[in-house]
């Protein structure tokens, strides 16, 4: 399943969001999409998932989803969105129930994604047990139940510190290698961009416009290895974005 | 380079740092309630004994025993509690449930919203009392007109608590659900009800202590039985130990209540702290 | 009076040193004025009159007339030192209060006569057209109170026991409010009333309310209500009480002659019922309010002259029912010496 997106622009009560925005995810695909505060990052996310339609182009799928794929376009939330009233094992079966998974079989695959993220041991915590790091594998878990085409991230991991960001990134990495997805990864974080990313996008400062397309010909689980070419990576997209991105600090005081 | 080592030397003038942190906390303190409990029943008691309390200002303590055993030996209890209690049950579950159902509509609907808040808003503060004579056209003098007056007192409070707690849900597990595809149903029912359970839970508290304080209005219209009615008539007659074991029961009935929203509370709120 | 009847309640107490939730403390009355509870009702024209006419400055009192919804509260403000003295029926709660020592009955008031219309008894339409066509038929139906104990209670009891049926075969149904048991009354809710006859006559010219007889009938020389006041004034100041009985006593003159026998002019008449407007139907233009104001007045006693046997009845009934203290004797409720005993 491919995602296309068509010259796609947006307004929110007269102010200009996004611009002209034209690209292709691919099948296995992860792209990154970085830009400065404010540019529409989250609002183009939205739109890819079909939580908000544009104000003029369009989003367009083409090729079937995958066999037993329950919902193709799936979200992974910044604040985790694990519903409080729901132990690890009931936010998952949540996304299953409206399928019809129920009981023995929901068992089954609540049982393979926690095994997957290693969550195996916490199927009955409640999230208010849990660490940021765990809560987000949850959310990681209750996406992977869903056999997503697409997995959609808005900063999954910013709300974490360095050191479980560290761990969820070669878990993502670890989940990707062994059944790829494609995936559009929201981040602030140039590290995490270089490191994921199999393309990074960079937006200008607001209306969002595609400044650069970067391509990163390395394979992820390579990557670790080759740490100072991304670093090299990481120092260009940084160059590119200084001057754009104290702009729309500015902007935003001024505002 | 690694030094594990992690004595120290103590200089002389080394003090303490003075702690500051006390006060503020609250302790469990079981036997205080009881103690002062018990005072105060001592002052009353012989305060009645000696004469400082006048009995027109309160009755004795014995009379109150009295009206007590009277409620109990002659039967009169069960029939007033039991009578007090339907009404108070009926009008409550009923109000509870309206209240329920109307702030679910008011906070998932925005047309809703716009035609029931206003009204809902007008008539919340309306006192139910002023409105008897006319319950008693509509409803009747019979049981109607009492189960109505309760259930009124408590529809409103529920619908305001229900649709604040409906308006409090998080928007962001609500997006959630609509990205990963669920029902409008299931979104209501998984997300939007447990997450406003709180403020429906909290408001049950408040919507209860309004049905004991309207139930005594409500037996104020052609009631011969309840506990509303008792004191009405105890204080009609001004027998004050009887106004008082009235009194003391709807208390009891208010704590009981509390009690069991409590343990709804920890029952169905066990996911919280 | 330079005490209040407050401290007489803080009995064994010193002086006014007493723990101020006991009671709170109020404004003491001045020694020559005394305040006077009124109802917003006919029967309570004697006091505004006398209070209009000068009577009471007659006998050196300033006066302060109170206005009460409630017989009730009117009892307990005299209890309590608010007001002095007031004008009700017996009831339950007034025993009780004799009883605890703070009020006592000085003299006599309304009262069933001969000849002089008296109060009536009501039915609704449906009920007396399915049968209840005189007081007799009452078994079996319901009839309204404001509360047991009330002089209602006593009315349906004596109705009971003269037609020769127990009251516990009647439904009597209490409504607190007299409005509550006209709407009740007239949508039919309850069977039947009794009342005096100004508001009777005033219900019965609708079509939703009957008449089918008179409380005279079955209650002889009914003392309908009673003037009272603290136990306090009238132990231990009979002064305050005599002077104000022969203020009170002037202005039912002038109420009998001016509404019961209709001895007065129609200046006097009109000049009467505008003293009464003020407090009562006063929401009502004088020209509505005063027909309903002169017709169906009933008899005050000369005097404030007291029907000792009725008012013995009517504690005897109270007793009996347990709606009163059972040790509660008659010299504790009334006061004698003040006024003719009847
Ligand atoms: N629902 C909305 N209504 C109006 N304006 C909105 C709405 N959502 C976002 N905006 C505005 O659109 C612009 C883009 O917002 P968006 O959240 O997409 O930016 P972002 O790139 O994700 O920013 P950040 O990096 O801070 O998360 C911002 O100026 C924001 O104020
Ligand atoms: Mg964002």
């Amino acid at each position: 399943m491919r995602i296309l997106l068509d010259k796609i622009s947006h307004a929110y009560d007269g102010t200009q969001v996004l611009q002209d925005i034209s690209l292709d995810l691919g099948k296995g695909e992860i792209v990154s999409i970085i830009g400065p505060s404010g540019c529409g990052k989250s609002t183009l996310l939205r739109m890819i998932g079909g939580l908000e339609r544009p104000t003029s182009g369009q989003v367009l799928v083409t090729g079937a989803a995958p066999q037993g794929c329950l919902n193709p376009l799936t979200y992974i939330f910044q604040d985790f969105a694990l519903l409080p009233w729901r132990t690890v094992a009931g936010n998952i079966s949540l996304v299953l129930e409206d399928h019809g998974i129920r009981g023995a079989r929901a068992r089954e695959v609540i049982d393979d994604v926690l095994a997957r993220t290693k969550l195996s041991d916490f199927r009955k915590a409640w999230p208010r047990q849990l660490s940021g790091g765990m809560k987000q594998r949850v959310a990681i878990a209750r996406a992977l139940a869903v056999r997503p085409a697409v997995m959609l991230m808005d900063e999954p991991l910013s709300a974490l510190d360095s050191q479980t960001r560290e761990l969820l990134m070669d878990d993502l990495v670890e989940l990707w290698t062994r059944t790829p997805f494609s995936a559009a990864y929201v981040t602030h974080n140039l590290a995490e961009a270089v490191r994921l990313g199999h393309r990074i996008v960079v937006l200008s400062r607001r209306p969002g416009r595609i400044r650069e397309v970067v391509t990163i010909d390395m394979p992820l689980a390579d990557r670790p290895a080759h740490m100072a070419e991304l670093e090299k990576i990481q120092r260009d997209l940084w160059d590119m974005m200084r001057d754009e991105a104290a702009a729309a600090d500015r902007e935003l005081a001024d505002a | 380079m690694r030094d594990t080592k992690t004595e120290i030397r103590i200089p002389a003038d080394a003090k303490p740092v003075p702690f500051r942190g006390g006060g503020f906390r609250q302790r469990r303190h079981p036997l205080l309630a009881p103690l002062v409990l018990a005072a105060l029943l001592a002052i009353w008691w012989a305060g009645s004994a000696t004469g400082v309390i006048s009995p027109i200002a309160m009755p004795a303590p014995k009379d109150v025993i009295d009206a007590f055993r009277d409620l109990w030996t002659t039967g009169a209890l069960w029939t007033n509690l039991s009578v007090s209690l339907y009404r108070l049950l009926v009008g409550w579950i009923l109000g509870s449930l309206l209240g329920i159902a109307v702030g679910l509509m008011i906070g998932l609907f925005s047309q809703a919203r716009a035609s029931a808040l206003p009204i809902v808003s007008a008539l919340f503060p309306v006192p139910k009392i002023a409105l008897l004579p006319l319950f008693i056209i509509w409803f009747g003098i019979g049981e109607g007109s009492k189960v109505a007056t309760i259930l009124f007192g408590t529809f409103f409070p529920t619908v305001i608590s229900t649709y604040a707690g409906v308006d409090a849900v998080d928007r962001g597990l609500i997006r959630m659900g609509q990205s990963f595809g669920l029902r409008w149903s299931s979104i209501v029912r998984k997300i939007i009800l447990p997450g406003a359970l709180p403020a429906i839970l909290s408001g049950f508290r408040i919507s209860f202590s309004i049905a004991i304080v309207l139930l005594v209005a409500a037996e104020m219209i052609g009631a011969q039985h309840g506990i509303g009615a008792y004191i009405l008539m105890a204080g009609s007659l001004f027998n004050l130990g009887q106004l008082f074991a009235g009194v003391i029961l709807l208390s009891a009935i208010g704590l009981f209540g509390s009690w069991l929203i409590g343990l709804a509370e920890r029952r169905m709120l066990d996911w919280r702290q | 009076m330079t005490m209040t009847n407050r401290r007489a309640l803080l009995a064994g107490l010193g002086a006014a040193t007493a723990a101020p939730f006991v009671l709170p403390r109020r404004a003491l009355a001045a020694s020559d004025t005394i305040r006077v509870g009124i109802l917003s009702l006919t029967s309570h024209a004697p006091a505004l009159i006398a209070a209009a006419k000068g009577y009471f400055k007659e006998q050196g009192f300033e006066v302060k007339l109170v206005m009460f919804q409630a017989a009730q509260p009117m009892a307990v403000a005299i209890a309590s030192g608010d007001i002095d003295f007031g004008m009700t029926a017996i009831s339950g709660g007034l025993v009780s209060l004799a009883q605890k020592g703070a009020i006592r009955i000085i003299g006599g008031a309304l009262q069933e006569h001969e000849g002089i219309e008296g109060q009536k008894i009501l039915a609704s339409k449906k009920a007396h057209d399915a049968g209840l066509k005189t007081p007799a038929d009452l078994k079996g139906h319901s009839f309204g109170l404001t509360t047991a104990g009330s002089s209602f209670n006593y009315m349906a009891d004596m109705i009971a026991k003269k037609s020769g049926f127990p009251a516990s075969d009647m439904r009597l149904v209490p409504l607190q409010k007299v409005p509550a048991i006209i709407a009740s009354l007239k949508s039919g809710q309850i069977d039947a009333w009794s009342i005096v006859p100004n508001i009777a006559d005033a219900l019965t010219k609708g079509p939703e309310v009957v008449e089918i007889g008179k409380i005279s009938d079955y209650i002889p020389d009914y003392q309908v209500t009673t003037v009272f006041t603290s136990a306090r004034i009238a132990d231990t100041k009979p002064e305050i009480a005599k002077r104000y009985i022969a203020a009170l006593s002037k202005g039912i003159d002038d109420y009998n002659n001016a509404l019961v026998y209709k001895k007065a002019d129609q200046a006097e008449v009109d000049a009467i019922t505008k003293i009464i407007h003020q407090y009562v139907y006063s929401d009502q233009p004088l020209e509505k309010a005063a027909p309903r104001i002169q017709h169906g007045a009933m008899l005050c006693n000369p005097g404030a002259a007291l029907t000792m046997s009725s008012v013995k009845s009517q504690l005897e009934w109270l007793q009996g029912a347990n709606m009163a203290p059972k040790d509660v004797t008659l010299d504790q409720l009334v006061k004698t010496g003040y006024v003719k005993t009847l």
